[in-house]
């Protein structure tokens, strides 16, 4: 099933150039890992069997994918291996779904990290971004549903978004196949090292927290100067994440 | 064998009656006697304990005899027990009365640290009803360990307060305060904020509860007297006994900490009518609270009616751009302030 | 690290806590919305951005309206079971011409021309593949036609507007909206109606959802209960009326089984579920126009496919085992007919037999292959003519003659009445089971789930049985 062609796209010349190959549910020896984050209901499946050539069912409905779905691509020869993670809301709160996607992103260490949005929804797909964005450096926004946007005249300024967040963002329209060549080649530059991502730190918390987030912040890294999220840990400690404790004490993290 | 109908049913509805003695939820034959053989002294002590503890801490003093009322145990039970506490020195008696020592509120504190810490885990990370927290609080306090209760106090963020407002005593006995007048001393006209209902005793807990008055709401008292206080509270009206009303307690306001005097529930918002959320009520808890959170109903949102399903309930709400439907108990721990609206 | 180190800042993170109080999580929710919408007003503009698109919303102000939401649902609904159950017939009854008439018997003459042992013959042919033929004739058909129907509604964004219609009548039962959909599923599959609770992401709602979708009457069960009101409701009442009588008796049994959902969603909020987590949202996706074939595609891979293959895999040893009971004797008795003599008091009691009991046994895997069971036992041990030998399912074209079986295996209008109460009060498949412990991984849950529906199905029709025999 991987390598048969089902659109028109991919015949076309720009598609076949980049050397793209589609590889299904074969998943082994790949050189990068990437995980698919988003709310539910953007079109998350959409994007992960566009890439993968796989067909997960996407339901227009909240919450399909419960378990971890796993596919692969290849890309100018180099194999990656794509996660689809439970559609979530945020990070923050103690559902099964957020902590499979949490704990992935955090102890996982995907290579990359596609947040997919619905782009007339962005305001509130950023909550779950930005929360990302304080555990994973190496990440892409693709900012789905393009078509549902312009129908809904909405603009997205693609270039300020991306200079706030710090990191690229590609459009695309999933179900049509529009804009995911470009979201493969960002994706190949994110894991390689072309792009160095400087994300987006969030900076409206409240003085009380901010100060005690500083505190146990400069503690941790000074405990474990190497560590990347220090900050998104001293956020899970304040919540009282036994899991990160226990991580803390095995060294899982650093 | 001879069968019949009627035997057979009468064999089948006797079988289930007795199972339903025996089994029947907490009152059940079986679970009393399981009670009974799990009660000993370790809970009578503990038990003796708390009650001590709360009767110095509103400066009321305890013989012998009024433990057995205040107690479900029989009077040589506690008798026996004081004896042994006393050479323990968890206690002392200063002719009827009896103290505790340093030592025995130390060991009360701990017993509260528990219940109030366990009442805060019911409220926070399962779904049982509020009117069970204390009863199911009243069995764990025996049961936890010092290192258990540790694990909980980290798990649930070190809380300060139980979900009554009560605070928790932490690991080295400190306490955040308490500060505040009863709902039932409160001058007319001033405002303030609920910060504590108390659970017991069951009877006027219970109307407090069917009142649906939350903790954290702020208060304009407008009516105080020997029959009744009314107050407004989250734009709606209550009239309370003031016994009843005796069981809340109230920090009052000064003028500045005053938010606003136009906070109102979102389950009265209507259709065509814009709003601001103020924020979640401090009663909706737990995996509810982070679900309306994460689904962006924060402080400074634009929220209005999307739909209303044919039965009136759930509603459905225009948050951030995404339609939300929400029952209407939880619409009303949401608070809004309407915008005024222009052209009317 | 040393461990003290790791042990400082756990305790300055409990302390810090403490000093911040309740209010963190709200105030960091609240912090990254703050940025969320400072980032977001930077870079999206849009011509009127808070007006829904106006055709979703029209839709929405029709599906959800007082006067036409209610019909239009059960319209659509009923309409889904009618194609359904009606035009599965056609397909079913060539793939039971082709599977069991054609192949079944060039599999037999093929096995002698051989010379295989009669008893290699008989496990594999009249035993293994007999019981796959069976679960596929009936099965494939109705799940390639509810699926992908169902998916479409799914994928256009009705289904999410059902579950806001309905939510306050199972809120009622501490249920939650989205299960009237997980139930409707159950119509087609219980495996799939478990698998399809996954969209209700509250923990005590969804293990309700799990537990109580076995009451949703399943594809298997359908033709089940067509059978048993044909033959012997619509023969109590004169034949101008018998098709009505006995469709109006399906019809009360599938109400019965919403009822039981309601009621056991109820008393099980009330009792073992109370402690769990209880949330409630619902988002009202916006209308999408499903992709027509991709969606017919996916359904029946990921639907259709993979419970039809985990059928197979159960229903193959059971047809092993139905053969093996059949035809393995102790003394001068075979397996099947002792367990069949020992259940049948028990059996009595119930108002069914011990051949009705022992088919329930033994077709755990699948409901499909009840009735042949059924047919063959019936015929086995009451020595009446007919029937392809022992441990050989079958089943007749003729309702009429079918009927003049079961009456001579000592069947009554009681048996039944009991059997199709039985029929929905029973445990569920080996299938459904299997899918409940993989959803839930947990032996508790899932023994509850299997054993509640069976302790209300002897209890029921005992009752009912009782309280016959007194009145008639």
């Amino acid at each position: 099933m991987g390598n048969k062609v089902n659109s028109t796209c991919e015949t076309c010349p720009q598609y076949n150039a980049k050397g793209l190959k589609k590889l299904g549910l074969n998943t082994e020896n790949v050189d990068f890992v990437v995980a698919l984050a988003g709310n539910p209901n953007t079109g998350k499946s959409t994007v992960f069997n566009a890439l993968t050539g796989l067909r997960q069912h996407t339901g227009n409905w909240p919450g399909k994918t419960v378990t971890r779905a796993e596919g692969a691509f290849e890309y100018n020869s180099q194999k990656f291996k794509l996660i689809d993670l439970p559609g979530t809301y945020s990070l923050l709160s103690t559902s099964q779904d957020e902590e499979v996607a949490r704990n992935f992103i955090l102890f996982g260490k995907p290579d990359v990290t596609v947040i997919v949005v619905d782009a007339s929804r962005l305001e509130r797909n950023l909550n779950l971004v930005l929360q990302i964005l304080e555990i994973t450096d190496k990440a892409v926004l693709c900012l789905n549903l393009m078509d549902e946007a312009k129908r809904n005249n909405i603009k997205i300024d693609t270039r300020t978004l991306a200079r706030d967040l710090g990191i690229p963002v590609v459009p695309t329209s999933a179900r049509f196949n529009e804009g995911i060549p470009d979201l493969i080649q960002t994706i190949n530059e994110v894991a390689t090292g072309k792009i160095i991502c400087k994300p987006h730190r969030i900076k409206n918390v409240p003085k009380n927290i901010e100060n005690a987030v500083k505190t146990l912040t400069n503690e941790i890294e000074q405990q474990y100067p190497s560590i990347p999220n220090s900050r998104w840990i001293a956020f899970r400690l304040l919540e009282g994440d036994t899991h990160i404790i226990e991580a803390l004490k095995t060294g899982e993290l650093v | 064998m001879n069968y019949s109908p009627t035997y057979a049913l009468l064999i089948f509805f006797g079988f289930s009656i007795v199972t339903y003695l025996l089994f029947r939820p907490r009152k059940g034959l079986f679970w009393v006697i399981k009670n009974n053989l799990e009660s000993n002294e370790k809970i009578v002590i503990e038990d003796i304990l708390k009650q001590l503890y709360h009767s110095e801490n509103s400066g009321k003093e305890l013989d012998v005899n009024s433990l057995t009322n205040a107690l479900k145990f029989s009077n040589s039970t506690i008798i026996d027990v004081i004896k042994k506490m006393t050479i323990n020195e968890l206690v002392e008696s200063d002719g009827d009365v009896l103290k505790l020592t340093s030592t025995g509120r130390d060991y009360a504190l701990r017993i509260v640290r528990v219940h109030r810490l366990w009442e805060k885990y019911l409220a926070e990370k399962t779904g049982f009803d509020k009117i069970e927290w204390h009863g199911r609080a009243e069995e764990m306090e025996h049961k936890l360990n010092h290192e258990e209760t540790n694990l909980l106090a980290t798990q649930l963020g070190n809380p300060k307060y139980d979900p009554h407002g009560d605070p928790i005593p932490t690991k080295l006995g400190k306490m955040a305060d308490l500060d505040g007048e009863f709902l039932s001393s409160i001058a007319v006209g001033s405002v303030g904020r609920i910060i504590h209902i108390e659970d017991e005793p069951d009877v006027i807990y219970k109307q407090i509860l069917a009142e649906n008055i939350h903790i954290g709401s702020q208060i304009r008292v407008v009516e105080n007297n020997k029959q009744r206080v009314v107050f407004y509270a989250e734009g709606e009206e209550f009239k309370l006994a003031p016994i009843v009303a005796a069981n809340i307690t109230v920090s009052i306001l000064k003028k500045e900490d005053v938010i606003e005097d136009v906070i109102v529930r979102l389950s009265s918002l209507k259709e065509n009518e814009v709003a601001h959320i103020l924020g979640i009520s401090k009663e909706s808890r737990g995996d509810r609270r982070r679900r309306l959170l994460d689904l962006g109903f924060v402080k400074g949102t634009e929220i209005s009616i999307d739909l209303i399903s044919p039965m009136q309930n759930p509603t459905a709400y225009l948050v951030k751009g995404t339609s939300i439907a929400l029952r209407k108990d939880q619409a009303s721990k949401i608070l809004i302030k309407k915008d005024v609206e222009y052209g009317e | 690290m040393s461990k003290n180190s790791i042990e400082n800042i756990i305790a300055l993170s409990s302390d810090l806590r403490w000093q911040i109080g309740d209010d963190f999580h709200d105030g960091l929710a609240e912090g990254i919305y703050a940025d969320a919408s400072e980032i977001a007003g930077a870079a999206v503009s849009a011509d009127d951005q808070k007006k829904r698109f106006r055709l979703d919303a029209k839709i929405d102000k029709i599906v959800t309206s007082k006067t036409w939401g209610f019909p239009i649902m059960f319209l659509i609904l009923g309409v889904i079971l009618w194609l359904t159950i009606i035009g599965a017939n056609y397909p079913s009854s060539m793939l039971a011409q082709l599977l069991l008439d054609t192949i079944h018997p060039l599999l037999k003459n093929g096995a002698a021309s051989v010379g295989m042992p009669w008893w290699l013959d008989g496990f594999l042919i009249d035993g293994v593949y007999l019981a796959v033929a069976w679960v596929i004739a009936v099965m494939l058909p109705p799940m390639a036609i509810f699926f992908p129907l169902f998916t479409l509604l799914e994928d256009f964004g009705y289904l999410p507007r059902v579950a806001f219609n309905l939510d306050y009548m199972f809120k009622k039962s501490g249920a939650h909206g989205k299960q009237a959909l997980t139930m409707s599923m159950g119509f087609g599959c219980n495996a799939a109606g478990v698998v399809a609770t996954r969209i209700i992401d509250s923990p005590r709602e969804r293990l309700i959802a799990i537990i109580t979708n076995n009451f949703s009457l399943c594809n298997g069960r359908w033709p089940t209960q067509i059978l048993i009101a044909t033959i012997f409701i619509g023969a109590v009442v004169p034949p101008s009326f018998s098709s009505i009588a006995s469709l109006s008796a399906v019809i009360g049994i599938a109400i019965l089984g919403i009822f039981f959902m309601f009621f056991t969603s109820w008393a099980l909020t009330k009792t073992v579920l109370k402690g769990e987590v209880s949330t409630f949202n619902l988002e009202l996706p916006p209308y999408r126009p499903p992709r027509f074939w991709k969606t017919i595609y996916t359904s029946l891979i990921d639907r259709t496919l993979i419970v039809l293959w985990r059928a197979i895999l159960f229903a193959a040893p059971a047809g092993a085992v139905i053969w093996l009971i059949s035809n393995i004797y102790i003394g001068n008795e075979s397996i099947a007919s002792w367990t069949i003599n020992t259940l049948d008091g028990f059996g009595f009691l119930l108002g069914l037999n011990g051949v009705i009991l022992l088919a329930y046994i033994v077709a755990i895997p699948a409901n499909e292959i009840v009735i042949p069971t059924i047919l063959m036992l019936t015929v086995m041990v009451s020595g009446i003519p007919g029937g392809e030998g022992a441990g050989v399912m079958f089943e007749l074209d003729s309702v009429t003659a079918t009927g003049d079986i079961l009456r001579a295996g000592g069947w009554t209008l009681l048996t039944a009445i009991n059997l199709m109460l039985f029929s929905l009060l029973h445990n569920p498949c080996s299938t459904t089971i299997y899918t409940i412990y993989k959803e839930t991984k947990s032996i508790k849950w899932t023994t509850v789930a299997s054993i509640l529906p069976v302790i209300m199905g002897f209890v029921i029709t005992f009752l009912v049985a009782q309280i016959w025999r007194l009145v008639f």
